[in-house]
């Protein structure tokens, strides 16, 4: 039995996976269409995984079943907008012997502020004064010592969602207590505010490469454009190139974003690693062919 | 074997192991006499009050970030017994992190606290487990239910005590409890794990497996757990009896505790019809209560002399952290 991952014929067989179709999964369809790059869209909610005893073969039998073929992919492009389904399906094509990009480790990294700031630190990547209690108490005493303003953000989550900026005790207080209400089990990820100007620096990495850095603008703090923030071209900087590919390496991410505070002492800082990047908003705001960009790199996953 | 228990011993004075929890049990208690009754030194570590820095923006080399925040923690390593899961998973990262082996590991803790990664880590290092399918949709999972054959189970990937886990005889009741778990909704209800039946004896075992692949594997212990409902967790009403470790059981055990990253779990093994063994799951963080008596083994004293080898590495700079999200085997 052939092993899956591997290519059989010279038809590279690619999958993305994902269950909506946004603008950013049209373009990456389009860049494969042009390479004539037979590729399958592969819908989550249809796909299903098999493990465990198979008659009497316990191990490895190829068994991905998706909408419509059973036929190992050579490399599988997570484009999910559901976390856990994207989290999921990579560590199982992983487990069946399927690269994926970006692989397990580095979505289940990005996923996660608390292991993308410890990862970071790791690796000497400067990141904003961060701590993380487990309790009101503790969180209180942290917030007290790291001193107002600043910032809690739910571990897991995206889009600005249930970030909080707390400018004094009484709002640390009550949000805490709100987080306890929410999920009693969560950790408080606490993190010093950046007093950045009116924006922030979102660039992409692909491979080992800087495609494009943006500035996203907003009155508000948050500066997330799907909060409503405008975007325009910021220039490539040797220091911006940098830390973003450091902040890349460090989370073990192939395809991500990178968000990037500027502190008032000029200083980069790594705010977060967002590992399915939208990039519709950059696309019209810098001329580089970000879709292009990414279906090359999948290609080039492509075992011989 | 003599030489290292007596090195061990030896040098039970110079480590101090930190106690992660926030409640102590009767498990806790035991654990504590054992390390009185070897002289160990140790530090109660209460997982709430806990708090430390993530970012490292200065010259320090880590271990003094230990004790950046609220208090100081002198352990050469941590035996983790937090009843939360959350807590286990992001103290032993960060204890990891800055140089501190845990106990379980955080990779252990990572993979057996989702009954998902504990499959693939299991298959991938080729130990048996019983033939189980993953689907993301209701509609989905409803048609690999028919296309597998009742009877079937639907496990949180989340969850112990045997909570929610679901056992479907028919089409309607395959719908039922999907359509409650659609509602449930979130992480632990949005992936649909779904497992064959295993027709098994009235009874499971459970083992009890100490190491890494350093120091080696050992099952300490195994015990029957029987009972006339499907579900034979002891805290559920199962009776523990002693079973006899055969080979088979130790190895399959010791597999699966090394496929997972290791430490102090324990694994469920099921019986088939053709008296196959089967993992069923691993715990890595176990209560061993109604195991001691049962099986004569003084299971809390193996765990501490177990942590202490680990300490032993961790103090001498011996122990490398182990990566918490192996990618797949290649090749």
């Amino acid at each position: 039995m052939a092993s899956p991952g591997r290519v059989s014929g010279s038809k590279a067989r690619v999958g993305v996976l994902c269950s909506r179709v946004r603008l950013e999964e049209k373009r990456i369809f389009q860049a494969l269409r042009e390479r004539s790059v037979p590729f399958e869209r592969i819908d989550a909610r249809q796909l299903t995984f098999s493990l465990g005893k198979n008659g009497s073969d316990y191990v490895g039998s190829p068994a991905i079943c998706s909408s419509q073929s059973a036929i190992p992919f050579d490399v599988v492009l997570i484009r999910c907008l559901s976390q856990t389904r994207g989290l999921c399906a990579a560590r199982l094509f992983e487990q069946q012997g399927v690269r994926t990009v970006n692989t397990y480790r580095a979505l289940k990294t990005c996923g996660d502020k608390v292991l993308t700031t410890i990862a970071l630190t790791e690796h000497g990547v400067p990141t904003p004064q961060t701590a993380v209690a487990f309790s009101q108490r503790t969180a209180l005493a942290t917030m007290d010592a790291f001193g107002y303003p600043l910032v809690i953000k739910p571990p897991v989550g995206s889009w600005g969602r249930l970030m909080a900026k707390v400018n004094d005790r009484e709002a640390a207080e009550a949000v805490v207590e709100h987080k306890r209400a929410l999920d009693g089990d969560e950790p408080v990820y606490v993190q010093d505010y950046v007093a950045k100007p009116d924006r922030d620096i979102r660039t992409l990495v692909v491979g080992d490469e800087t495609v494009y850095a943006v500035y996203r603008h907003s009155d508000h703090w948050i500066t997330n454009t799907a909060r409503g923030g405008g975007t325009s071209v910021c220039p490539m900087t040797p220091e911006i190139d940098r830390i973003s590919r450091a902040a890349a390496r460090a989370v073990g991410g192939e395809i991500v974003a990178v968000d990037l505070l500027e502190a008032p002492d000029g200083q980069l800082l790594v705010n977060e690693v967002n590992h399915t990047p939208e990039f519709h908003g950059a696309v019209e705001a810098t001329d580089a062919d970000v879709a292009a960009c990414i279906v090359d790199y999948v290609l080039g996953c492509i075992e011989p | 074997m003599n030489g290292r228990q007596d090195r061990r011993e030896d040098r039970h004075g110079e480590v101090t192991i930190g106690i992660l929890g926030s409640r102590i049990r009767l498990e806790e208690k035991l654990l504590l006499a054992a390390l009185r009754q070897r002289g160990v030194s140790f530090e109660r570590i209460d997982s709430r009050k806990l708090a430390f820095e993530l970012s490292r923006n200065g010259s320090d080399d880590g271990r003094s970030a230990v004790s950046n925040l609220l208090s100081a923690i002198p352990a050469d390593a941590v035996l983790v017994r937090c009843l939360s899961h959350s807590r286990a998973y992001y103290v032993t990262r960060w204890f990891e992190s800055v140089g501190i082996p845990a106990v379980s590991p955080h990779a252990a803790i990572a993979t057996c606290g989702d009954k998902m990664l504990t499959s693939a880590a299991l298959q991938e290092a080729g130990v048996p487990i019983p033939r189980t399918r993953v689907a993301f949709t209701p509609d989905a999972a409803l048609e690999v239910i028919e296309e597998m054959g009742y009877p079937v189970v639907l496990k949180p990937l989340f969850g112990s005590w045997g909570r929610l886990l679901a056992r479907v005889n028919d089409r309607h009741a395959a719908e039922a409890v999907l359509e409650h778990k659609k509602r449930l909704g979130n992480y632990i209800h949005g992936v649909f794990y779904i497992q064959e039946y295993v027709d098994k004896p009235g009874r499971d075992l459970r083992t009890f497996v100490v190491g890494d692949d350093t120091v080696g594997y050992e099952t300490i212990a195994t015990i029957y757990r029987s009972s006339d409902h499907w579900i034979t967790n002891t805290a559920r009403g199962g009776e523990a009896a002693n079973c006899p470790i055969t080979p088979a059981i130790d190895l399959i055990s010791c597999a699966a505790a090394c496929a997972v990253g290791g430490g102090m779990v324990a694994v469920d093994l099921l019986e088939d019809t053709d008296g196959q063994l089967l993992v069923s799951e691993v715990n890595h963080t176990p209560e061993f209560r109604n195991s001691i008596d049962t099986t004569g083994v003084d299971i809390p004293g193996r765990i501490i002399d177990y942590v202490v080898e680990v300490a032993m590495d961790g103090k001498s700079g011996r122990w490398r952290r182990r990566d918490g999200c192996r990618g797949p085997r290649r090749g």
